[in-house]
């Protein structure tokens, strides 16, 4: 962990963070957070422009109603909710200045940020956000962030600078549900047009530091500098252009040749070849993100929590973790890396954490199974880890006589199967704004109020789940969440395997970029070129 | 005739390899061994290994069966429904011929990769699949080369004979068309051999191949392409072998079209 | 199509959206919640009135998409054709008349290996090659002929390559097929005994003759071409019509792949269409 790239500053705040309870500063005054995106290079200089190569592209803009993360990544940059998700769990103050709870923790009061202009010209006011929220949690509208509201009763604007969240339970998480994944405040009326999403792929209307200036399909997005951010001094790039590249290599080979100035990478492998490239350096960077297994709790034998405990008790997941990505990662038990130190178990204290074949297989007896289990074990085609993983987990289930045989799926056709809960036992790969809250809710209560993709269907985890959303005290949502992921491990209806740890790589010219770990680019607020 | 003699040498390399690819490549082509990967070729793996430690030359001769045999399968079924289908169309004529014929002409204005791609995309990828795919955009040729032929041969006094002489109409198709009707369609496998294998590894390298762990030469480039900077040797072998296996049934096509007066 | 399973609504939700009034109201926006033969029949009206309809996440017309993506194929195209011409027809004449010779044994042989080499392995190969000795990769970042010439080239100077080997031995064994074939009749042996200089022999009567089977022959490579772009455009990240397509499949852009398949299918029957009427006004002897 320690050779990771976390400036000096951030490490500061997360040292604050744990002190100043809760955790989202109180009462702040207006002044503006110096670490919002970021630390501050004090040698910045406005000027420049930059070529980011992605592997992904953004199959559109439109952040209330595109849920892929390709789309999150750019769409940060234009658009912006109340608060920024600070990698170490602060929901830092962005479009809000500061939010006061109620005292029955059933409403939100929040200060508006005063100046800000949209990219239109317009100023924001109190309108602009109770239209914007309102339409993000109306399921009809269909945006993938509604469910992450349905504790909102009403939204009210009393005055041009002030927003009340009227709650039907309390929600200690709602500044951080407040944040940039998904919606955005936008001019009040922009989404009544029923092309306003594809509108926003030639035009954006948020207000972020960057705004668009042309976005071609297959081929590059570019965004430019927003002269009236309202962020004194911000962005210091005056240009910016994403091109869509087709596989790692060629990333390599255009940081090589001066083509490109930054790129991110899946898999530290792909990053070799840079080791000893004049002019680019490589950074490891702290990740929110989980590589893990899924169970179908009803499906075929996984029916069978004995059987779901065999697989986790065959799963050595650090071998797992050095097949997938040579070991620049971290093996997690059940919570991602990046917010294991504030609100996950340590690993030792978890059920089925560590490899236990004698016991795999007594749990399999009793199960019925003493002439073993097949199973298919399905990868997503694009996912390059994933091949490496599946094999080597393979051969370690072989150990307990649980024969796998590994089946491919398009992207399409696996999102399909899974949100029909029809996901069987397959890998997945996901990412989360650095709440637990945010983390587990939607995936693990129980219909109708989570989605329960896993068909766990377990009363006492969604008992848990509502008490850590609805309790504002720090420490009980902390015990409430601990007690979650002891069940979690016990019954394995996911197995976490580990984190990945981000790489970027660079030209030298690129100052002061710092990668979030959700994978998204707000370092580039504060990022700048030499020369 | 050096160019057939050398086909033929070609071919029984590959033969033994598709045969026995255990006495060539004794390493097994599945085992992983983490400790071991990225290896540049050396003496105890001459092709080096993979990013899970298998012995790529292992992969590769052992891939022989499952890329050559994926695209032997598929041809044969083609030459087997194109082929036949033509010939009945042509010797019978009529609504059928144009029905037929038409369906044909609709699968062959697909760009192939683009119709391999969406048969794969409705069916999911996996060998089975990947055959019914490749046999499906190869249909059409089989079935225009046994159509035209039969046409002829239609036409030929012997047929009429056979027809006045009073054979059903299916076993004039059986005896006399079908054997001269043969070595086209043999010819025509053999030239469209290298074109559809190389359909076959591009789908495996947009991912749509074989399931892993097979080592599908296709397979094997898309799993190299990302380290190819700093490990070529997973990307060279499987092309090397795609172009080799090509370059044997060329030179066999074009023996074969020699010694077939053609 | 549409039978491919999973759609549009399911990849704009992804993992967390999962609510049942969204999904239902984002397929009826979509027109998903229809049969699907009711979806066919609509789009088919709609195409014959020369409406391709919009793409379901761009928003922007899909005509224009397909026509953009259309100008870098044919870009992508039309120069492999020509670098594949001025490479085989020059190897396929040289080769046919001097037949038999070692140099023809090498040509030929060349050409086998051209025809066998995967055209995405070379591309490969080709990048990295490039990028290894001459510290060099195309931009990624597509230009357009009109916009920056210099940018547009680098792009396309791999791709081209890579598809141009394949079809410039194909060329290039066809036209010493013609040529060895031409050089063997009776008017070129009369012309040869009349002491006719080896040039007019070869360039004014025996390439003369085969220009018919050649133009036909460009009309077969064009339509290969656009049959092996998809591959290479996503190698080299072109925004032409393969990627087009294949990343609409992906996504589930019902409208754009429908419209690019439309146009590709419209394209290839033109071109064969278009041979077939050269075919007629170069040879006399199909006219009426």
């Amino acid at each position: 962990m320690t050779e990771f790239d976390i400036p000096r500053r951030a490490a500061l705040a997360l040292v604050l963070a744990g002190i100043s309870a809760p955790h989202l500063a109180e009462a702040q005054q207006a002044s503006i957070d110096p670490l919002l995106y970021g630390p501050t290079d004090p040698n910045a200089k406005r000027g420049g422009k930059l070529t980011i190569g992605s592997l992904v592209e953004p199959p559109a803009l439109d952040p209330f109603r595109q849920a892929a993360d390709a789309r999150v990544r750019v769409s940060v940059l234009m658009y912006q909710g109340l608060f920024y998700e600070d990698p170490t769990g602060v929901a830092r103050p962005l479009l809000a200045e500061g939010a006061t709870p109620g005292a029955d923790g059933k409403s939100w009061t929040f200060r508006l940020r005063r100046g800000v202009k949209f990219h239109t010209g317009a100023a924001m006011t109190s309108a602009d956000v109770k239209y914007s929220y309102d339409f993000m949690r109306n399921a009809a509208n269909g945006s993938p962030g509604a469910g992450d509201l349905s504790s909102v009763a009403s939204i009210e604007a009393p005055d041009d600078h002030t927003v009340v969240f009227h709650l039907v339970r309390p929600n200690a998480a709602l500044p951080m549900t407040l944040t940039n994944k998904y919606g955005a405040v936008v001019p009040k009326g922009f989404l009544d047009d029923a092309q306003s999403g594809p509108r926003m792929n030639e035009i954006s209307v948020g207000t972020g530091p960057f705004k668009l200036r042309q976005f071609r399909p297959n081929s590059t997005l570019v965004l430019e500098r927003f002269a009236d951010y309202w962020q004194p001094g911000l962005p210091y790039l005056d240009e910016v252009t994403f091109v869509t590249m087709p596989n790692s290599a060629a990333m390599v080979v255009g940081l090589q040749s001066r083509r490109v100035d930054l790129a991110m990478f899946s898999r530290p492998q792909d990053t070799q070849a840079l080791a000893n490239a004049p002019g680019v350096e490589v950074h490891r960077w702290p990740s929110l993100g989980q590589k893990s297994l899924d169970l179908d709790c009803k499906f075929g034998p996984l029916t069978d929590v004995r059987v779901r405990q065999a697989i986790a008790l065959a799963i050595d997941k650090k071998v797992v973790m050095d097949a997938a990505v040579v070991g620049y990662g971290t093996v997690i038990g059940t919570m991602v890396a990046g917010m294991q130190q504030g609100w996950g178990v340590p690993l030792d204290q978890l059920a089925n954490q560590k490899p236990d074949l004698d016991r795999a297989r007594a749990l399999l007896r009793a199960a019925g199974h003493a002439n073993g289990v097949d199973i298919e074990l399905t990868t997503i085609i694009g996912y390059d880890w994933m091949e490496p993983a599946a094999l080597t987990i393979a051969e370690q289930l072989k150990r307990v006589d649980i024969r796998v045989t590994i089946r491919k799926l398009e992207l399409g056709v696996w999102i399909r199967n899974f949100r029909a809960k029809e996901m069987g036992f397959t890998f997945n790969d996901w990412g989360t704004t650095p709440d637990p809250g945010l983390l587990y809710y939607r995936h693990f209560r129980a219909a109708p109020e989570g989605a329960d993709f896993r068909n766990w269907n377990n009363a006492r985890a969604s008992a848990l789940l509502d008490r850590g959303q609805e309790t504002a005290d720090p420490a009980q949502r902390r015990e409430s969440y601990a007690a979650f992921q002891q069940l979690l491990a016990e019954e394995v209806p996911t197995i976490m395997l580990f984190s990945a740890d981000l790489l970027t790589a660079n030209r030298t010219r690129l100052k002061n970029y710092v990668q979030h770990g959700t994978g998204w680019y707000f370092g580039l607020a504060k990022a700048w070129v030499e020369g | 005739m050096t160019a057939w003699r050398l086909g033929l040498l070609l071919a029984a390399c590959f033969a033994v390899l598709l045969l026995a690819p255990g006495l060539v490549a004794p390493q097994s082509p599945l085992a992983l061994n983490p400790a071991m990967a990225l290896q540049p070729p050396s003496t105890a793996h001459w092709f080096g290994t993979d990013d899970v430690g298998r012995d790529v030359f292992s992969r590769v001769v052992h891939g022989t069966r499952i890329t050559l045999g994926l695209v032997t399968l598929s041809l044969l079924l083609s030459v087997l429904v194109g082929g036949g289908l033509g010939v009945v169309a042509g010797f019978a004529g009529g609504w059928f011929d144009l029905v037929v014929g038409r369906l044909a002409d609709m699968v062959q204005t697909f760009p192939p990769i683009i119709a391999g791609v969406m048969i794969t995309g409705i069916l999911g990828p996996g060998a089975a699949n990947l055959v019914l795919a490749l046999a499906v955009i190869h249909l059409p040729n089989f079935f225009r080369i046994g159509r035209s032929a039969a046409l002829a041969e239609a036409q030929l006094t012997y047929v009429e004979a056979a027809r006045a002489a009073g054979f059903a109409e299916p076993s004039v198709l059986l005896r006399q068309v079908l054997p001269n009707v043969l070595p086209v369609l043999v010819l025509n496998f053999v030239i469209l051999f290298p074109l559809a294998l190389q359909i076959e590894a591009a789908l495996g390298f947009l991912g749509l191949g074989v399931v892993p762990p097979a080592p599908d030469w296709g397979a094997i480039l898309e799993q190299g392409k990302n380290f190819i900077l700093v490990a070529w040797w997973l990307s060279l072998w499987p092309g090397v072998f795609v172009l080799l296996s090509a370059l044997t049934m060329s030179l066999l096509g074009r023996g074969l079209a020699e010694k077939l007066g053609r | 199509m549409r039978a491919v399973p999973g759609d549009i609504v399911g990849q704009m939700l992804g993992q967390t959206g999962s609510d049942r009034s969204a999904e239902a109201a984002l397929r009826g926006f979509f027109g998903l919640d229809r049969p699907l033969w009711r979806q066919f029949l609509d789009w088919l009206w709609a195409t014959l009135h020369g409406d391709l309809g919009r793409s379901w996440y761009r928003g922007s017309a899909v005509a224009g998409m397909v026509w953009d993506a259309f100008l870098v194929t044919a870009e992508l195209a039309l120069a492999t054709l020509l670098l594949a011409t001025l490479i085989g027809v020059p190897l396929g004449v040289l080769a046919g008349i001097v037949r038999g010779s070692r140099l023809d044994a090498a040509i030929q042989g060349v050409n086998l290996v051209g025809l066998s080499a995967p055209v995405f392995w070379l591309g490969l190969m080709l990048l990295v090659g490039a990028s290894q000795l001459l510290d060099w990769s195309p931009p990624f970042a597509w230009s357009g002929p009109t916009e920056d010439f210099g940018e547009n080239l680098a792009n396309l100077v791999l791709p081209v390559v890579s598809l141009a080997m394949l079809q410039a031995a194909a060329y290039s064994q066809f036209v010493r097929g013609l040529m060895v074939e031409q050089l063997g009749r009776d008017y070129i042996r009369a012309a040869r005994a009349k002491g006719m200089p080896p040039f007019d022999i070869y360039f004014r009567h025996a390439l003369a003759n085969v220009m018919i089977p050649l133009v036909t022959f460009m009309g077969l490579i064009l339509v290969q071409i656009l049959g092996g772009v998809v591959v290479i455009e996503s190698l080299f990240s072109l925004p032409g019509l393969g990627r087009l397509i294949l990343t609409g499949i992906q996504g589930r852009d019902y409208p754009v792949v429908q419209g690019a398949l439309f146009f590709v299918v419209v394209i290839a029957t033109t071109v064969n269409l278009g041979v077939d009427l050269l075919y007629g006004l170069l040879d006399p002897r199909l006219k009426p």
